[in-house]
């Protein structure tokens, strides 16, 4: 059986979990290797919930944010880019290949994109095959 | 023919001008084009046409003869595009400059110089009549206007006078015109030779008013047709089928005779069924005959298809496989009918034409409903009968 | 321990078909805590709210999981259940196994194995869930209206009507908007001044309406039901107040400025108002074109003005009003076609836009009325080119949906008008409007020329200096037409105005890639945006005529007085709170904090939040370094156990 990667998604209420509503509405198919947690900004995201998500065993986890400059909150998708560019150097530093962590910003409007992320991501990992870095057994 | 175009709106003003005002109506939607009989198995487009018109475009006048005028499109089309005017209209510009296809150059001279479309001598218009039957005279009711086809195609003068015979029998006051009369000029007008149809038609209007006529029966739709829409006078006129199947209805005529079990279907021609309206007469007719098992063919009535006479078809030599007379006749046949009855001279000439070349007339008779009605009365003419009024 | 009901809805076959309901609720059942698991067919039906209302009374359930569509469809319903029944409505938790999962897969195993994870992580999160309870805030009755087009005019004439107070704040110097430019209105030709023009009256006499003309929104704060929105009113240079409109000064000024109005067809003087019938009859002063501001004198218009309203020292000035809620409606522009160059808009004065078009039929512009063309002749055959820059991957994917009208409207105009023959280039005729489809035909039968594909390039006459050529294909006959015309008119895609995404952002909108301002639900809250109190009106949400603008207008009045029309309200309760045990007083949060409702307690040495101001995005949360701030419904250990239950299965 080939490997099927567990990814956790980290999705923007205003954004990104409604471009992903969307792209259901609109009816694309993507991989259900995603499993979404929604906040209400992607500011809400600690670091340590990704690091977290490597250590449950997620084999890829990615974050969807409003476009800069477009949050719902105006300012705070800006403090989540430092700060998860900053985690994505931590999780390179400490060993985890790069292409596990992913950022995205996807809109209300952009369902089309937010199948094509998922397709795309959920086949990159695929590729990298199960993490076991973090992973706590 | 090159590629690039311009509008040319002179001619398209000429074509609106000639009668075809209903060009601009069209919004091109191919409703005509897809209900068109001639669009599967020619090169005519009707749609295309009326586009080439809009634009004033050259080429048109290669695809302009086509049209057999049969009115599916202008019954079926959402805009009420008068879609055999744009027909007449681009014929008649064209025409006139002397675009006429080589067939239809000796049925426009005859109707010129004799005033019938066969090359008839117009002295000779009633010989077929052999003197037997009565002339128009004013105080007749009746004048029966002897289709030139009727007149001259030794296969419809029978027709003409299984027509006759029954007018005998009906008991009503009738009148044959005499030989001065012209063609109705029904084909004529759809071929676009407006002029020469003008002359026509005031000719005959001239005789109708010298004689009084006030009641016309036909034995042609397309007669019908003209005097009903474009002779511009209140006449009544009566298709024949409908007089016979007055005549039945009120009991003044009843066929007897056992026709034994024949199996007939009946082909609406164009004329009298869409542009006249005349769906039922001549199937009460054939329903009164005894021993006529009447059965209808898939496309009939309001969806009649066309036999491909009209519009000028008649005098248009068609190829094989270009014929929808061909096609009528398969479908009859299909129906295991050994008759196709029909009610028009223009659909016998063709369905005659297409028996024989397909090589079925001996498994398809074609017949006007005139005749089989006249068979049930028990009278052949083939041996015509001694006129007892005469005697 | 929780007692926790889990309720799985089919939606019909919507989730059913590609979710094995029945054996997820059975999953459901298995796991810790959840004491009933029932499957549905529709869990917002009555019967299924009833259902769920029941159970909670029947198992005295303290969390509910409803695992259906997003919630961003039914969470609002699902939580008046648990009002209803007694349980705090923020113990609701759902599942969203339609928009995420159900639709988006066409295998059944792999929709019921997410489903799962999915229901699993729900059921670790429910159980860490606070009753939360909700704020009631006062609400200002007003209303802000931006934007004075048709759309702005008939929503603040409406909210006016109700005994609201109205602030309409438009730009330019007099309401109207685009309207004001036409001369006729598609489909049953009504003057469009003759129309427009009483209601812009209505809203200069109508006490509740506070009129802004040049004036912009500069700034927005507040939340629903409090708004505090700075208005900047631009220098006039005329003291409005002391003027009497008598426009002695617009006569005797001797500046030329480019007339707007006009669409630069004409100029206009230096002060000036847009146009006869202008709201306010005031003018106001260009300092672009005014000869004192480019040369230093002059002052005509300060010696001829008996009331000594002119004002060369007038400054911007802003000042800052309340309201409750607001109306955007700041409609559009068209598009720029010169960069097309294909259509040599701006190189061939024989080719036009369509509102200088309108501009040139109005018997108030440029021409009187007359069809003249800039050389002064009247055109012999006319060009009208639909889809410019719309329906075009390359420009504007969207159809600007009046320009088939309008282009009909034309042709009509210019029959009425002049001999000309009269073209239209189309790609599609798209008529569906009430009267639209008449009025196409009725167009067709004036004899206008209708040639299908779309003009693909105008080019000048090497025949005929002067004269232009269009080329395009004729898709009917499949034949490439060169039609020689003298003049062309170009039918522009629309868009939203320039600055849409600087008012998007003043107002926390979302847009699309254009500008075109994101309705919350394009089906079922199309005047409603994601900002809770801010709704939108007219094109500037996509294109559109002026029936569905009137309506939306309407719509949002009356969206706009649900709020207003109360005095409290209640907000989310999902508002961040600080633990001032564990706060290290470092105020990142004060730094970060988009609204300022963190502020930091010098006499306690901690940071609180003002819960008012809060808007609950949780920033501070995650830049708090010693976890003192507690991001309400969304906690570090709601979220955290989340991502364990989905990452178990």
């Amino acid at each position: 059986m080939s490997f099927e990667p567990k990814i956790l998604g980290i999705a923007c209420n205003w954004c990104t979990y409604t471009g992903a509503d969307l792209a259901g509405t609109t009816r694309l198919q993507y991989p259900q290797n995603l499993r979404v947690v929604r906040v209400m900004c992607s500011s809400r995201i600690n670091p340590s919930f990704i690091f977290k998500a490597f250590q449950l065993g997620a084999d890829g986890v990615l974050v969807g944010g409003c476009h800069p400059g477009d949050c719902h909150y105006n300012t705070g998708n800006l403090y989540a880019r430092r700060r998860l560019a900053v985690t994505k150097k931590i999780l390179e530093f400490s060993g985890m290949e790069p292409g596990r962590f992913r950022v995205e910003w996807i809109s209300a409007s952009e369902g089309n994109k937010f199948a094509e992320v998922v397709r795309e991501f959920t086949e990159e990992i695929r590729n990298l095959g199960p993490q076991t870095k973090f992973k706590i057994s | 023919m090159s590629q690039t175009v311009t509008p040319f709106l002179e001619m398209s003003q000429a074509i609106m001008e000639a009668g075809g005002e209903a060009l601009k109506k069209c919004y091109q939607c191919g409703t005509c084009s897809g209900t068109c009989p001639w669009t599967p198995i020619t090169h005519f487009n009707i749609r295309k046409l009326v586009r080439y018109g809009q634009l004033g475009l050259d080429g048109i006048e290669e695809f302009m003869w086509g049209c057999s005028t049969c009115k599916f499109c202008v019954d079926r089309c959402p805009r009420g595009v008068e879609l055999i005017d744009i027909v007449t209209a681009i014929r008649n510009v064209y025409s006139g400059g002397g675009m006429l296809p080589q067939s239809l150059r000796a049925f426009v001279g005859s109707m010129s110089a004799r005033g019938n479309p066969w090359s008839g001598d117009q002295a000779k218009r009633n010989d077929w009549a052999k003197d037997q039957y009565p002339l128009y005279a004013p105080g007749t009711e009746y004048l029966f206007w002897t289709c030139c086809t009727v007149c001259y195609d030794p296969r419809n003068t029978k027709l003409a006078k299984a027509t006759a015979e029954i007018l005998k029998l009906s008991g009503v006051s009738w009148g044959i015109p005499s030989v001065e009369v012209n063609c109705c000029g029904e084909s004529l007008k759809k071929v676009g030779d407006l002029e020469l149809f003008d002359r026509l038609k005031s000719a005959n209007r001239d005789y109708f008013k010298a004689n009084q006529v006030s009641k016309i029966i036909t034995v042609s739709p397309h007669c019908l047709a003209a005097f009903k829409k474009d002779y511009g006078e209140d006449y009544e006129v009566l298709h024949f089928s409908e007089l016979i199947a007055r005549l039945v209805q009120e009991g003044k005529l009843s066929p007897k005779k056992d026709l034994g079990g024949v199996k007939v279907t009946y082909h609406d021609p164009c004329y009298l069924g869409r542009h006249s309206g005349v769906y039922d007469a001549p199937r009460d007719v054939l329903r009164s005959i005894p021993g006529v098992e009447f059965v209808e063919m898939e496309r009939s009535r309001e969806q009649s298809m066309c036999c491909g006479g009209g519009g000028g078809g008649l005098w248009m030599e068609k190829l094989k496989g270009e014929r929808l007379s061909d096609l009528r006749i398969e479908e009859a046949m299909a129906t295991g009918a050994t008759v196709l009855a029909t009610a028009c001279p223009y659909c016998i000439t063709m369905f005659e034409d297409s028996a024989r070349t397909l090589n079925v007339d001996e498994q398809i008779k074609i017949k006007d409903v005139t005749e089989l009605f006249l068979e049930s009365l028990g009278i052949n003419i083939d041996e015509p009968v001694v006129d007892t009024c005469a005697l | 321990m929780s007692r926790i009901g889990v309720f799985v809805c089919h939606c019909g076959l919507n989730i059913a078909k590609t979710v094995r309901v029945s054996e997820l609720a059975q999953f459901a059942a298995t796991l810790p805590d959840v004491v009933v698991a029932k499957d549905y067919k529709f869990m917002c039906s009555t019967p299924g709210q009833e259902m769920i209302a029941n159970d909670i009374k029947e198992h005295r359930l303290d969390r509910v999981i409803v695992t259906a569509c997003s919630p961003l469809m039914h969470e609002q319903t699902f939580r008046k259940v648990l009002s209803a029944s007694g349980l705090n409505q923020y113990l609701l938790t759902i599942v969203n196994i339609r928009e995420q999962v159900s639709w988006v897969t066409h295998d059944i195993d792999e929709g019921t194995a997410k489903s799962k994870a999915l229901l699993n992580g729900a059921v670790n999160r429910a159980r860490l869930l606070a009753p939360l309870t909700s704020r009631v805030i006062d609400v200002n009755p007003d209303v802000m209206v931006v934007g004075g087009g048709i759309a702005g005019i008939q929503a603040a004439l409406e909210l006016a009507n109700t005994g609201r107070k109205v602030y309409l704040v438009e730009k330019n110097s007099t309401i109207g908007g685009h309207m004001a430019q036409f001369d006729k209105t598609f489909p049953t030709l009504d003057c469009s001044a003759c129309i427009l023009t009483p209601k812009m009256d209505s809203v200069m006499q109508n006490k509740n309406i506070t009129l802004m003309t040049s004036c912009e929104v500069s700034e927005v704060k507040g939340y629903v039901g409090n708004f505090d929105i700075t208005v900047k009113q631009k220098a006039r240079y005329v003291d409005h107040d002391k003027c009497n409109a008598c426009l002695a000064c617009t006569e005797k000024c001797p500046g030329k400025g480019v007339s707007e109005w006009d669409e630069g067809l004409v100029k206009r003087k230096a002060i000036y108002i847009p146009f006869p019938q202008a709201v306010p009859q005031k003018p106001i002063i260009d300092r672009d074109a005014c000869t004192y501001f480019i040369k230093g004198k002059c002052r005509l218009c300060e010696k001829v003005c008996e009331q000594k309203a002119i004002d060369f020292e007038q400054q911007d000035t802003f000042s800052t009003m309340k309201v409750g809620a607001v109306i955007v409606a700041t409609g559009y522009d068209l598009m720029d076609t010169k960069p097309l160059v294909q259509y040599g808009y701006g190189k061939y004065p024989g080719v036009y836009n369509a509102l200088e078009v309108e501009r040139l039929f109005n018997s108030a512009g440029p021409t009187g009325g007359k069809v003249t063309m800039r050389d002064g002749k009247e055109p012999q055959a006319i060009a009208i080119l639909h889809c410019i820059g719309s329906r075009d991957k390359n420009n504007y994917e969207h159809c600007s949906r009046v320009c088939c009208m309008y282009s009909l409207k034309f042709a009509h105009l210019f029959k009425e008008k002049t001999s000309a023959d009269v073209y239209q280039f189309y790609i599609d005729m798209r008529a569906a409007g009430k009267g639209y489809e008449e009025f196409y035909n009725r167009i067709i039968e004036e004899d206008v020329k209708f040639i299908r594909g779309k003009g693909a390039r105008v080019a000048e006459s090497a025949d005929e200096p002067g004269r232009l050529i269009v080329e395009a294909e004729d898709t009917i006959t499949g034949k490439f037409i060169k039609l020689p015309v003298d003049m062309v008119v170009l039918s522009p895609a629309m868009k939203p105005r320039a600055d849409s995404k600087d008012l998007a952002r003043l107002f926390n909108l979302s847009t699309d890639k254009y500008g075109f301002f994101m309705e919350r639900h394009p089906k079922l809250a199309p005047l409603s945006t994601m900002s809770e109190g801010i709704f939108i009106a007219g094109v500037c949400q996509s294109p559109k005529d002026i029936p569905d603008t009137v309506a939306q207008a309407n719509g949002a009045a009356a969206e706009a007085l649900t709020i207003v029309v109360k005095d409290k309200m209640e907000l989310e309760a999902t508002t961040a709170m600080v633990n001032p045990a564990s706060c290290c007083g470092c105020q990142n949060c004060v730094r970060v904090c988009p609204y300022g409702a963190p502020f930091f307690k010098e006499d306690k040495g901690v940071s609180e939040i003002n819960e008012a101001l809060c808007k609950g995005c949780g920033l501070c949360a995650s830049v708090c370094p010693s976890s003192a701030i507690i991001a309400r419904h969304f906690t570090n250990e709601q979220v955290l156990a989340e991502m364990e239950g989905l990452m178990e299965f």
